[in-house]
Formats: structure tokens, C-alpha cells, sequence
């Protein structure tokens, strides 16, 4: 019987041991794919509207990207993990709600009850998966509902200004010539890398995505480490909750609706397959830079507004289609 | 109907699981392909089979070219293979089941089953084969030979001229084995071509009339099975001295002078674990044996916490030990080599340095440091061995053999001071079972606590400096020395 075994578990690093020969271009095309992508992108847009290179715009792209950057940071490591959410959009919701009630006496200091209760969403949804084990994909999209739900609930469906002047002045306005968003940010995304390439949590990450069962046996916390994550995840999405409330002046309970599919396609089209295991947030950069252009360029070249989103759709499942390790394709939890 | 291979080759990434094998299979007559672990059996009558492609060598189907494409396409041509996984699906019926791979020749025109018709035909091929199971059984009522035979009877439904039999018996006990004995001759004696995999000698010569002997993916020899005995099929297969063979020698016993590492106390796990007590000590091997659902696996669950104790408990260097969970067992200095590599030792998509330092990674607070990580993983690679180009390159890239030695790497990392080894060399080349072998011998000889199971006996008798038999969860025998211990001594107590 064990001969059975060796070539099945042979069988499964064929592929790969011949990948190291035969299949190499085509690894290289796939990680070259998010630069090339993004290449073929900028000259296209430039053909169809010269103003698309001009400095103006790029500034704009870099603050329409902020919001996606700020949420697709911890997507990264959730997807990495092989898990997924789709209640991002809705904990943005929700955290810039809190922000604009808020915003009037804590001023910029809303941040804290904004990230915090976006850190309480993502917790939520890590204890749902991790020690429910309800598939991240369900437990998600079940609070995907309940989230916008309660900002609807409280809002009524009508929007929440925000007009105190320290908190926009903090979070929505330019110093040196760059908005105080995209400096924020950055200043995350640099944080989210670090974390990813020099902690052990990182590690763990993608320990689990690379398989989740060798994991739990060689004892890694697993349920700790995606309780975390999805932690982590639910604080990021707090910040772009309001970052983008500052942004649009108001708490809706329509902001953040989609958010999911640009989290999702910025860090898949970016290299990060969604069945764990591999993947970076220099990666996810790109892919919030190709999304953002995408949008930002359709927008310009004059696409028409009800063409984009089938655009979109087509961009992520072209990025799914390429990246996706199909042995692995049962599994993405 | 003769079915001729000649030269056949296979390589599985670094490995090559066979090379230059001929075989001839005739009408009427039972050839078993027998070789140690590793020696490449399984691999041949897939390739007979079309179950994988040989990449050299040659096949004729009675002089005709052979080349199957798929299993699909070796059925179509004559040639059924029976895999060695049970492949019973078991929401389906016996009927649905045989005609699994072809239900619509029992379907109406809509696609709606004629259940009546395919009861019948299924009947036919059960009844064909000798074995007494009805179509109206309930599945979950039969035990493994059961299944095994309805497999069989789903090979044959096609009408093959050669049946190819994967280690029909690896997970059989010795009466269901001789159901699929007793199958297996009555299809020779209505004229089937009949390739049978075994690593059971004793199996092997009551059923074959031919015998072709691997040994590490090269032919031996084939052989009337009558004109070769038993212990000379023996040296053929394993092709050294068995004396001076793979395993190092045992080091002057001062194990029994030594504190027990753990002793485990009317233990029961799961279902298959009922009462069991243990003891190993510090710088011994304790081997336990048995046929798969026995109880060793659900022993180690146990102690790791991947399942809880029923009842008993357990001491860890005299101090009571509850193990709540895998995280727990290896802080306690447990280190777990799990049986299935691939789903639970190791992370083939990362980096052998990633998976050596993978249980306890080295770190300055939350900071994983990577200058300790590449030392460390430096020093593993060397003292077992390991071939690879470098710490940083991806498991992928690596032989079975050498993707087992990382695993054994991962938990030396951790300096254990128990180690769990769940069939450590299942699928392993000579060469690397070697290095297994000896930093296992080497790691006792310091003073670690090897718990090791194996379906592998001359494994068990080679490495263990004592034996635990297990049968149906209790520990039937134990053997205090394995001096002058034969394999046969050991089996008699498993089933």
C-alpha cells in the first residue's frame, strides 16, 4: 500500500518538479502577470485619454486607491490564510457611521471608537469561523447583512454629516502637497508589510494557507492566529470606514456596497491566490493600484458606467482563472 | 489474451519508481509483483492498468500495440484495474456502486435508472466471482473484504480479459483476505489474466502461479512461483544480507535502566483506542504494531490532544500530563510525525526552511528572526541530510525521501524529549530510510523517547528495542527484545 501513497504524494509534486523545467515560463508569466497587467493598463488609458498620465490624475488615483488599499491590506492575510470576507464593506459602513456620531466630541480622536468597533466586527467574524467553524465564506456573508443592517437600523437610511473641523482637518486635508489619506494610508500599508514579512504571525498566516490541518499537528495556534487576522482585518476596515467618511463629508449606509469584489479582485489580481499559502503585500499593492486605474481610467476614456462592473467581474475571474492552484481548489474555506 | 511490458520506466519527479520492468501476463494464470515498500509494485500495474502513463518501455495486448490513455481506456480495451484505496461510495447501492462507472447503460431514455434491470446484472457479477453478497445489502452492513470483492465485481462487469489487483489486501483482516484469495482464483479458473500486487509473501504464494520480483523500482526477476521458496524470494526482494542491512545497530540497552518519558494509563480515544498502558522510556524505541485501525494512531491523537482521552491519563516525566490540544503535547516536548505527509506533516508550497523551523520559529518578541531560522535550518540539513539546493528552496522540488526528512527535521528542531513517529519511511527510498534510520538511533542514543508505528515489520523488528502489538485497541503482546523475533511471530498476535 505505501507505494500507492508515494506516487500519490508523488503525483502531487509532479507537476511542480516539472514546473522547475518545462513550466518555468509559465510561473514567471504568472508572477509577472500583476506588473504586466498593470503596464498594458497605463498605456492603453493613455491612448484613450491623454490626460490619464497627467500628475492630477495620478494624485487622484492615489486618493481614490486609499479607501481599497487601506481595507485590501488585511484582506491580504485572511486570503493568504485561505480564508475569505465579504463583510468588509459593511464593517466600513458601520465604522464610518461611529466616526460621524462620534466625530462631533471626540474630533479626531474618533478614530479610536471607529477602528475599535471595526476591530469588534472582525473579531466577531474570526470567533464565527475559528471556534464555530462556520466557513469563513457563510459566517461572512451572514454578517455582511447584519452589519449593514444595524447601520440602517440607526441611520434609518438617512445620512450622517460630519462637520466637526479638527477631525476633517486630521483625516481630509493636504499637508505638503499630499492628502493626509494617502499618507495614512501608506503608513499602513508599509505596517502591514512589516508585519507580514517580519512577524511570526505572519508566518502562521501563511502556514495555514499553505495547509491548515500540518498547522493544528505541528501546533501552531491556529484559532488564535485567524481570530486575529480577521481581527486585524476588521481594524483596517474601520480606518477606511473613516478615512472614507472623511471623504464624502457624511456617514451613508450605502458607503463601502462592492467593497467586497475590489478587496477580493485587488489582491487576487495582484498574485495572491485564493487558496492560500502564497502571496505579499507588495502584491496587493499592485492590485489596488491596477483596480483603482481600472476604475479611474474606464471613468476617464468615457466607458460607460454600466459597462464597468461587467469589465470588473471579467478582470477577477481572468485574475482567479490564471492564479488558482486547482489541486487546492476544494478547500478554500 | 497475453498482455507483454517490456522495459517499462517511471519517474515521479526526482524519484524513479521504476525502471526497465518486463511482465508478462497470461490467460489463466495469477502473477504477483512483489517487492518490499518503495519497491516500485504499485507503480507497475498502474501502468499496466492506464492508470499512469510509463515514460519508457513498451506494451502489447497479444501482439497488438498497447498504449492505454486512461484507466477508461484500458477498461475499453480488456484490462480492469482495481485500485488499492477502497473506492466504495457508501450513499450508493451495491448495484449503483458495480455499475458506477456506466449507469446509463441501465438508464431509460430520460436518464431515469431501471433499478430492476441493474440489480440483476449486478447479481450476475457478484455471483460470478463466488462471493455471497446479495445487491440488497446495505452497504455500511459490509465489512472491508466485502468491499473489496464489490469492486472486483465492478471490474469485471465490463467482461476484462486481465484483472489488475492493486494491494487488494493491505487493510484486510486474515478471513477477508481469504475472501479475495478465494475470488481471485476462481476468475483464473474461468481464464482471466489476472497481475496481483502484494508485499504479504505468505498471500502471494497461495494465490500466484507467477512470480516478478522489484527492488527498489528495478526488475529483479520473475519466477515460477513454484520454483522459488519463500526465504529466497525474501533475499531477492530485499537484495542484501538482511543481517548487515539498513538498520543501525541497536546501542547497549540502558534504556531499562532509564526514567520512563511517558507512560500512558488505561487510555481509551475514539472508537478505536479501548484500554490501553504504555510506558517508554528515555533513550529507547518503542515499536507498536498492528493492522490499521488497531489503535496506534488513535494512541497518538491522544497524546498530541488531537483527540481527547475517554478515560485513563497519561504522565509526562512522572508528572500527570493533560494534553488539550496539538500546541500543548509539542510546549511539553512532544514532537509528532504524522502518517500522512502530505496533508498533515508538511507544507509542500513553502520553503524547507519554513517547514523546519514551522513548530517553534525562532523570534525576538513578535519578531520572527531569520538569521536564527537560516542557522537552524543550516544545522537540520546537515544532520539528517536533507538534498537540497538550499533552505530557501520549495519543498516541490524535493523527492519524497528528502520531503520525509524535513518533516523529521521539524520536530529534531524542537529538541523533543518524546518523539511520535506514525509509519516515518511509508513510501521512502532505501537511501533516505537509511538517514531515517540513523538519526532515529542517533536521537535514542542522547537520551530521546522514540514511540514508532509502522505497518512496516522488518522496520518494527530492525529499529524498535521493544514491541507493542495492538489488536482492536488493547495491547495483545509485547516483546521485551526483538533478538531472533521473525516477522510472523509479531503477525500472529495482530489478527
Amino acid at each position: 500500500m505505501s507505494e500507492a501513497m508515494k506516487a500519490d504524494s508523488h503525483g502531487g509534486t509532479v507537476p511542480a518538479g516539472q514546473g522547475g523545467l518545462k513550466g518555468l515560463p509559465i510561473d514567471q508569466l504568472r508572477r509577472g502577470f500583476p506588473a504586466i497587467f498593470l503596464v498594458i493598463l497605463v498605456i492603453v488609458f493613455t491612448i484613450m485619454s491623454p490626460r490619464f498620465l497627467s500628475l492630477d490624475n495620478l494624485s487622484t488615483v492615489l486618493e481614490q486607491g486609499t479607501v481599497l488599499l487601506v481595507a485590501a491590506l488585511g484582506g491580504t492575510f485572511v486570503i493568504m490564510s485561505a480564508s475569505i470576507d465579504i463583510s468588509v464593506g459593511s464593517i466600513l459602513a458601520v465604522s464610518a457611521l461611529v466616526a460621524a456620531l462620534t466625530a462631533d466630541t471626540l474630533g479626531a480622536l474618533a478614530i479610536i471608537p471607529a477602528v475599535a468597533v471595526g476591530a469588534m466586527c472582525g473579531c466577531f467574524n474570526g470567533l464565527l469561523l475559528a471556534v464555530g467553524k462556520v466557513p469563513s465564506f457563510v459566517a461572512t456573508l451572514g454578517t455582511m447583512v447584519v452589519y449593514r443592517g444595524v447601520v440602517l437600523y440607526f441611520t434609518r437610511g438617512a445620512p450622517v454629516d460630519i462637520k466637526n473641523d479638527q477631525f476633517l482637518d486630521a483625516y481630509s486635508s493636504i499637508s505638503f502637497g499630499i492628502p493626509h489619506t494617502v499618507m495614512i494610508g501608506l503608513a499602513l500599508a508599509v505596517m502591514a508589510w512589516a508585519i507580514f514579512k517580519f512577524t511570526v504571525f505572519g508566518r502562521e498566516v501563511l502556514a495555514i494557507g499553505g495547509g491548515e490541518r500540518v498547522s493544528i499537528l505541528t501546533g501552531i495556534a491556529v484559532t488564535r492566529v485567524k481570530i486575529l487576522m480577521f481581527t486585524l482585518l476588521g481594524a483596517l476596515c474601520g480606518m477606511a470606514g473613516l478615512l472614507q467618511g472623511a471623504r464624502t463629508l457624511a456617514a451613508t449606509s450605502q458607503l463601502g456596497l462592492g467593497l467586497e469584489l475590489d478587496v477580493i479582485a485587488s489582491v487576487v489580481v495582484g498574485g495572491t491566490p485564493l487558496t492560500g499559502g502564497l502571496g505579499s503585500i507588495t502584491n496587493t499593492f499592485l492590485g489596488v493600484l491596477i483596480i483603482t486605474l481600472l476604475q479611474n481610467g474606464m471613468n476617464m476614456a468615457g466607458v460607460d458606467p454600466y459597462l464597468q462592473n461587467i469589465i470588473k467581474g471579467l478582470v477577477l475571474i481572468t485574475a482567479v482563472f490564471i492564479n488558482i492552484d486547482r489541486k487546492k481548489i476544494g478547500i478554500i474555506k | 489474451m497475453t498482455l507483454v511490458a517490456a522495459g517499462l520506466g517511471k519517474r515521479f519527479g526526482q524519484t524513479i519508481a521504476a525502471s526497465n520492468i518486463s511482465i508478462t501476463l497470461r490467460t489463466g494464470r495469477v502473477h504477483a509483483v512483489v517487492g518490499e515498500n518503495g519497491a516500485g509494485k504499485s507503480t507497475v500495474l498502474r501502468m499496466l492498468g492506464g492508470a499512469v502513463r510509463p515514460d519508457s518501455g513498451e506494451m502489447t495486448l497479444d501482439g497488438a500495440p498497447y498504449v492505454p490513455q486512461s484507466t477508461f481506456d484500458a477498461t475499453q480495451k480488456g484490462v480492469a484495474l482495481v485500485h488499492q484505496e477502497i473506492t466504495i461510495n457508501r450513499s450508493l447501492s451495491v448495484a449503483e456502486n458495480i455499475f458506477i462507472g456506466d449507469l446509463r447503460l441501465h438508464a431509460g431514455p430520460l436518464g431515469v435508472l431501471k433499478r430492476k434491470q441493474m440489480a440483476v446484472a449486478a447479481q450476475a457479477s457478484l455471483d460470478r466471482i463466488g462471493v455471497k453478497i446479495s445487491v440488497t445489502a446495505k452497504i455500511e452492513r459490509l465489512n472491508l473484504g466485502e468491499l473489496k470483492c464489490i469492486e472486483i465485481a465492478r471490474a469485471i462487469s465490463s467482461d476484462p480479459n486481465t484483472l489488475l489487483l492493486d494491494e487488494s489486501t493491505a487493510y484486510l483482516d486474515h478471513r477477508e483476505v481469504d475472501a479475495v484469495l478465494h475470488v481471485i482464483r476462481e476468475l483464473k479458473s474461468t481464464g482471466m489474466a489476472i497481475g496481483f500486487v502484494s508485499h504479504h509473501l505468505s498471500e502471494v504464494l497461495a494465490a500466484a502461479d507467477d512470480l516478478t520480483i522489484l527492488k527498489d523500482g528495478q526488475f529483479v526477476g520473475s519466477y515460477g512461483a513454484a520454483s522459488v521458496k519463500q526465504n529466497e524470494i525474501h533475499r531477492l526482494m530485499v537484495g542484501r544480507d538482511v543481517l548487515h542491512g539498513i538498520y543501525p545497530p541497536r546501542s547497549p540497552s540502558l534504556a531499562s535502566a532509564a526514567a520512563p518519558a511517558l507512560s500512558v494509563k488505561k487510555a481509551a480515544v475514539g472508537r478505536e483506542l479501548n484500554e490501553i498502558s504504555l510506558e517508554v522510556r528515555h533513550g529507547e524505541i518503542l515499536g507498536l504494531a498492528g493492522l490499521k485501525g488497531a489503535g496506534a494512531e488513535a494512541l497518538f491523537a491522544g497524546i498530541v490532544g488531537d483527540q481527547p482521552l475517554r478515560h485513563g491519563h497519561l504522565q509526562l516525566e512522572g508528572k500527570d500530563y493533560h494534553p488539550s490540544n496539538p500546541r500543548a503535547a509539542w510546549r511539553h516536548g512532544i514532537a509528532h510525525l504524522p502518517g500522512d505527509r502530505g496533508n498533515e506533516g508538511l507544507i509542500v508550497l513553502q520553503s524547507v526552511l519554513d517547514n523546519l523551523v514551522m513548530a517553534r520559529p525562532p523570534a525576538v518578541g513578535p519578531f520572527f528572526s531569520m538569521a536564527r531560522a537560516r542557522a537552524m535550518s543550516d544545522h537540520l540539513i546537515k544532520l539528517i541530510g536533507i538534498r537540497t539546493e538550499s533552505g530557501a528552496a520549495s519543498c516541490q522540488s524535493l523527492s519524497g525521501g528528502n520531503m520525509q526528512k524535513v518533516v523529521v527535521g521539524k520536530c529534531l528542531a524542537v529538541d523533543p524529549s518524546l518523539l511520535l513517529m506514525n509509519n516515518p519511511t511509508r513510501g521512502v527510498d532505501v537511501g533516505a530510510r537509511e538517514e531515517i534510520y540513523r538519526i532515529m538511533r542517533q536521537k535514542a542514543s542522547e537520551g530521546l523517547a522514540i514511540l514508532l508505528s509502522s505497518e512496516d515489520m522488518p522496520e518494527l523488528i530492525g529499529m524498535a528495542d521493544r514491541l507493542a502489538v495492538l489488536r482492536r485497541g488493547v495491547v495483545v503482546h509485547e516483546f521485551d527484545s526483538l533478538e531472533n523475533v521473525k516477522e510472523h511471530d509479531i503477525v500472529q498476535y495482530m489478527i
